[in-house]
């Protein structure tokens, strides 16, 4: 079980660097076009008018499946910023409780999100939505990765309480960014 | 004022919900979620829903990971030792020496990214480890970084500037320009402090003996010339018009990635872990932006945001204390909404009575984004904070304390563009 949903967590952060690649290589490819077209007006007079079509769009829907479909691994990884100043004068069982609070209310709140974003994908494929670009793409396949990413952040939520319920520390304690050399690291 | 009474009441919940620990993009969200639950009859969840989505797939806001990949491929590259070894030399006579890599650093990376957010952590990456090794005082190490970086929005191509332009109908070429002299201004002044600073605490920065000929300089400086020709590609792309921001910043992945290629540095192990970074970084950064669209969405649904104007505008002021409440509310709101969001939010009401005021729109579109910069660097909710707290692991409070004097400064800027509008009006006055 344990081995399944760090899979999934691992799994879900690597296809977010995906998009984020898939970006880098989109909107790369259009630059270059550009290139061509201007150096096809120089040589020519005239320029093509290349494009990758609604290469806007498809660099938006791969943005919001990076942001989202990284949520679970960034969440445990210690890279989401609260603010620990007034839990920190606490000991650390006082401590714990605050973490548990804090993820069962992250809890709730995705979960709410989930729920009525999963009915978003829904709405819009019962009603057929096109993306209103060159390339009209069901809007249903895009919103969806959002949907599937909060599904995840819920199933490490879960996993992040239950855990610390029975005991054992936040997934994310001790990790996080720390490029002070001379910062201590609790 | 009933409204002032539900404004303090979801300032405060949201104080409580930050200081309980929850984490910032949550907290945003619950705000909303309980401002539009208890003060209107919009259906909440469906909002909710297709304000992520609407906000998180932006072509604009793609530049955001680009920009933060560029950084971590830097940052894993030897370019970022090399910025030093090429830098160091120069700075060796100015009093404050590395101090003004933050700020110049942040300066020229300012004017290729357009978000504060991405230019605190690209700069901050390639400094905090460098300055922390050669021993600079850490509280002068974050407060330039965090004042430097607010630049971003001021310098162009800034997002920010974009988004008046197109709100308010004024000339974003011009809005660029007008940023130009205000963007240096704020430079000079954080530059004098570090001097000033320097030159009275002496004993608390490192020594430094290496002394240099113009041509030891000239050779030194010869590792620089990736860092510039990586600068010169970004810039160039945009203003050759091949390029859009996000497209320059695609550009810019592409080159750093073929430098650090060429230096030897880059593996699968690095190209790995540096975009990783990039995506968990990026990650954060939108969520929180998620968060910020929903409680602005919210708000607009309260009318908070608009009845506040309104009653700014019913007291009659003249136009120094219209400003001067102008400078408060937008702090106030720049505490817990972003940046773009307070300009967006507020232009449409704000607007016109700044004009039968006889301002300038021009000029205030600079005005209010260093009214912006300004509430970039205070708690409870500032970006910059919030990104130096990830890069540093310091508390929030001793960030915005090495911050302080630079929001002073920028208040110093902000007084010198009041008195002297020509400062932002001249150059596109002059075209």
């Amino acid at each position: 079980m344990r081995k399944f949903l760090n899979g999934l967590y691992r799994f879900s952060l690597y296809a977010a660097a995906g998009f984020i690649v898939a970006i880098v290589a989109i909107v790369m490819a259009q630059v270059l076009l550009n290139l061509a077209d201007r150096i096809a007006g120089f040589l020519f007079g005239n320029a093509i008018g290349m494009t990758v079509p609604s290469y806007a769009d498809f660099t938006g829907f791969f943005l919001a499946a990076a942001s989202f479909l990284a949520l679970a691994g960034t969440l445990r990884e210690g890279g989401h910023i609260r603010v620990t100043l007034l839990i920190g004068v606490f000991s650390r069982p006082v401590q714990r409780w605050f973490d548990i609070f804090a993820v069962a209310v992250a809890l709730a709140i995705t979960c709410y999100a989930t729920w009525y974003t999963i009915a978003l994908v829904y709405d819009s494929w019962s009603y057929n939505d096109l993306s209103p670009g060159m390339v009209p793409v069901p809007i249903w396949i895009p919103q969806s990765s959002i949907a599937l990413g909060l599904l995840i952040l819920v199933i490490a939520l879960l996993d992040d309480l239950v855990c610390q319920m029975r005991g054992a520390a936040a997934s994310w304690q001790g990790k996080g960014e720390n490029l002070l050399e001379s910062a201590e690291v609790e | 004022m009933s409204e002032l009474a539900l404004v303090f009441f979801l300032l405060v919940v949201l104080l409580v919900l930050l200081g309980a620990g929850i984490w910032v993009a949550f907290s945003l969200m619950a705000v909303g979620m309980v401002g539009m639950a208890l003060f209107t009859e919009a259906p909440l969840g469906d909002v909710l829903a297709t304000t992520i989505w609407g906000h998180s797939n932006s072509w604009a806001l793609a530049a955001l990971p680009l920009f933060i990949w560029m950084g971590e491929i830097l940052f894993r590259s030897k370019l970022s030792e090399d910025m030093f070894v090429g830098l160091s030399p120069w700075m060796n006579r100015l009093p404050g020496r590395l101090l003004h890599v933050n700020i110049f650093g942040c300066g020229v990376f300012a004017a290729v990214s357009g978000s504060s957010a991405a230019t605190a952590a690209t700069i901050g990456k390639l400094s905090i480890p460098e300055l922390s090794k050669r021993g600079y005082p850490e509280q002068m190490m974050i407060g330039t970084l965090a004042g430097s970086a607010t630049l971003g929005l001021l310098i162009p191509p800034s997002i920010i500037l974009i988004v008046y332009g197109v709100a308010t109908e004024q000339s974003i070429a011009r809005l660029f320009v007008a940023g130009v002299l205000p963007g240096i201004l704020l430079v000079v002044l954080f530059v004098g402090y570090v001097m000033i600073w320097s030159l009275l605490n002496r004993e608390k920065l490192p020594v430094e003996n290496e002394y240099f000929t113009f041509r030891e300089k000239l050779h030194r400086s010869r590792r620089l010339i990736p860092v510039i020709l990586l600068i010169v590609g970004v810039i160039g792309s945009i203003y050759a018009g091949i390029a859009s921001p996000t497209d320059a910043a695609a550009v810019g992945v592409v080159l750093a990635l073929v430098l650090s290629w060429q230096s030897n540095s880059l593996n699968r192990e690095t190209f790995i872990a540096g975009l990783l970074g990039a995506t968990k970084t990026s990650c954060m950064i939108a969520f929180i932006l998620a968060g910020a669209a929903f409680l602005t969405i919210s708000m607009g649904f309260t009318g908070i945001p608009k009845l506040l104007a309104l009653w700014i505008g019913s007291l009659g002021l003249s136009t120094y204390e219209l400003l001067a409440a102008l400078t408060i509310f937008f702090v106030i709101l720049g505490c817990f909404l972003d940046g773009i969001s307070v300009v967006v939010l507020t232009t449409s009401v704000v607007m016109p009575m700044v004009q039968q005021a006889g301002i300038d729109p021009l000029w205030f579109g600079i005005f209010i984004v260093i009214v912006v910069e300004m509430s970039q660097i205070t708690p409870p909710v500032g970006f910059n904070l919030f990104v130096l707290q990830a890069l540093t692991g310091r508390n929030i409070l001793v960030i915005a304390k090495a911050a302080l004097p630079f929001f002073l400064l920028m208040f110093v800027a902000l007084a010198a563009i009041v008195v002297f509008p020509e400062i932002v009006t001249w150059i596109p006055n002059n075209m």
